[in-house]
């Protein structure tokens, strides 16, 4: 070929395609399309004759690396990673429900799912029902011939209460539909949700699974216990003929994702990939400064009130010791004497920073009432398990004595 | 034996009798084999018995993958 053209070498160069360059970290590839050399491979690829990337709205293989990393260490069949939390929660019901279904849902649920179910689902016809995750009959009497599926949170955010998941997984299978467990709060190194018999899992990639605060992200990953050929959910149902287990994830994925655009970036998902790889120090740390703030919290004059799993008075601590391995993760709730009192304590703190956000390196505050939940009524504050006397904070990674000493100074000024 | 994939006619000779969908899978090295459906004579095929599931003569193959990036 004869030498090219100035401009047209600025922008055509062969560099290190098809090099095994044997890297061993995930190369971030910030590619919006791939190309193909022939016609009949790009028609095979689109057809799904052929694995390959088309466009990174609907895959991309840094965001493949994460999925394949993120099913690893769930013992899952696949996952979908998409832009957030939130995004995964939407997709994974998108892609079970249509209008006149039904979802069954445990009360107390972060607000942003609460919302999405109440106010965007309800209105395009997919109906909530919340429940108390501790009534099991009413749970079961909940369930009719439109639920389409059940979702809870592993650790209620921020009412922290815990869900039995393997009685729940039984009733989710005597009535056909699937059990979607939300396990931001305790990752796969606390919870090995397969086991207990979760069906669909979703993690907001943006807390502990990243670990830094910097990066917005999320996931949902098939642990492979359900038959989609059974499903009552028409599209997965008729989807799982040809496509087997995977049917709900292609769903998720090439007609829920593909069409509402909530990709995830490839730069985001290498800072998610870099996370994972420290998810399971992290976690110890995180725990064990969770339960040493508690102990420290729960002998203050000031607290009137601490709730956190790993007290051994907590009504979860028996079943979070069984589902988490005897560990309770870093979120807490306290309470102290009223809003005023939680806003003064707040504004005293040092090193504690007061944002909405949870498992970051850093330990976090927050007062929910007035913030993340300012637009619940009293009896949506109460079915969560809070007040406007309660502040909300993950513990980090820093030096306990550290943590404590910043806890006092700020509790003696209230 | 001469079996038909994806639409395309080929020879297997893997100097063995009994090929699987497993072994089918490595010959061919076919991408993301975890990632990939097999339909098998217009069957689907469960994963776990792709160990177990042979391949005869005169068969059709087709690998479909639904979570990879096409539409």
């Amino acid at each position: 070929m004869n030498r090219l053209e100035f401009e047209t070498r600025a922008i055509h160069d062969d560099f290190l395609q098809g090099q095994s360059i044997k890297a061993t970290q995930v190369p971030v590839y910030e590619s919006a399309s791939f190309s193909y050399d022939d016609a009949e491979s790009i028609a095979d690829v689109f057809s799904g004759k052929r694995f390959g990337y088309i466009y990174s709205r609907i895959s991309n293989p840094t965001v493949t690396a994460l999925e394949r990393r993120l099913s690893n260490l769930e013992n899952g069949i696949g996952a979908v990673a998409v832009s957030s939390g939130m995004a995964a929660i939407a997709t994974a019901i998108f892609a079970l429900t249509k209008s006149g279904d039904r979802i069954i849902a445990a009360k107390g649920l972060f607000s942003g799912t609460y919302y999405l179910f109440q106010e965007l689902f309800q209105k395009y016809g997919v109906e909530t029902t919340y429940v108390d995750i501790d009534d099991l009959d009413s749970l079961r009497n909940s369930i009719d011939n439109r639920t389409r599926l059940i979702f809870v949170e592993s650790i209620g955010n921020p009412g922290m209460k815990i869900p039995d998941i393997q009685a729940l997984s039984h009733i989710a299978r005597e009535s056909n539909v699937p059990l979607i467990v939300d396990s931001t709060l305790t990752t796969p190194y606390l919870l090995k949700s397969k086991e207990y018999g979760v069906d669909i899992i979703i993690h907001s990639l943006t807390k502990y699974l990243t670990g830094n605060g910097s990066t917005i992200g999320g996931a949902i990953i098939d642990t492979g216990n359900y038959d989609w050929g059974q499903s009552f959910s028409g599209n997965v149902k008729e989807i799982s003929q040809k496509a087997g287990q995977y049917a709900f994830l292609g769903v998720a994925r090439k007609q829920v994702l593909q069409y509402t655009g909530s990709c995830l970036s490839p730069a985001n998902a290498r800072q998610h990939i870099l996370g994972l790889e420290t998810l399971h120090l992290r976690m110890e740390r995180h725990c064990l400064n969770g339960i040493k703030l508690a102990e420290y919290l729960s002998h203050n004059d000031k607290v009137r009130n601490v709730n956190y799993p790993g007290l051994k008075d907590n009504p979860y601590h028996s079943i979070a010791n069984k589902q988490f391995s005897n560990k309770h993760g870093g979120v807490l709730t306290m309470s102290l004497k009223s809003q005023e009192k939680c806003f003064k304590f707040i504004s005293k703190l040092s090193l504690v920073k007061n944002q909405a956000n949870i498992g970051d390196a850093r330990t976090l505050i927050i007062h929910p009432a007035s913030t993340i939940f300012h637009e619940y009524s009293k009896n949506e504050l109460q079915d969560l398990g809070i007040d406007d006397s309660c502040i909300r904070i993950s513990a980090g990674l820093e030096n306990i004595k550290d943590i404590i000493n910043d806890f006092d100074q700020a509790l003696k000024e209230v | 034996m001469k079996i038909t994939i994806s639409g395309k006619k080929e020879v297997i000779d893997t100097g063995v009798e009994k090929v699987t969908i497993s072994n089918l899978l490595t010959l061919k090295n076919v991408e993301m084999p975890e990632m990939v459906s097999v339909e098998l004579n217009g069957s689907i095929i469960a994963r776990e018995d792709f160990s177990i599931r042979e391949i005869n003569d005169g068969d059709t193959v087709e690998f479909l993958y639904f979570m990879g990036g096409g539409s």
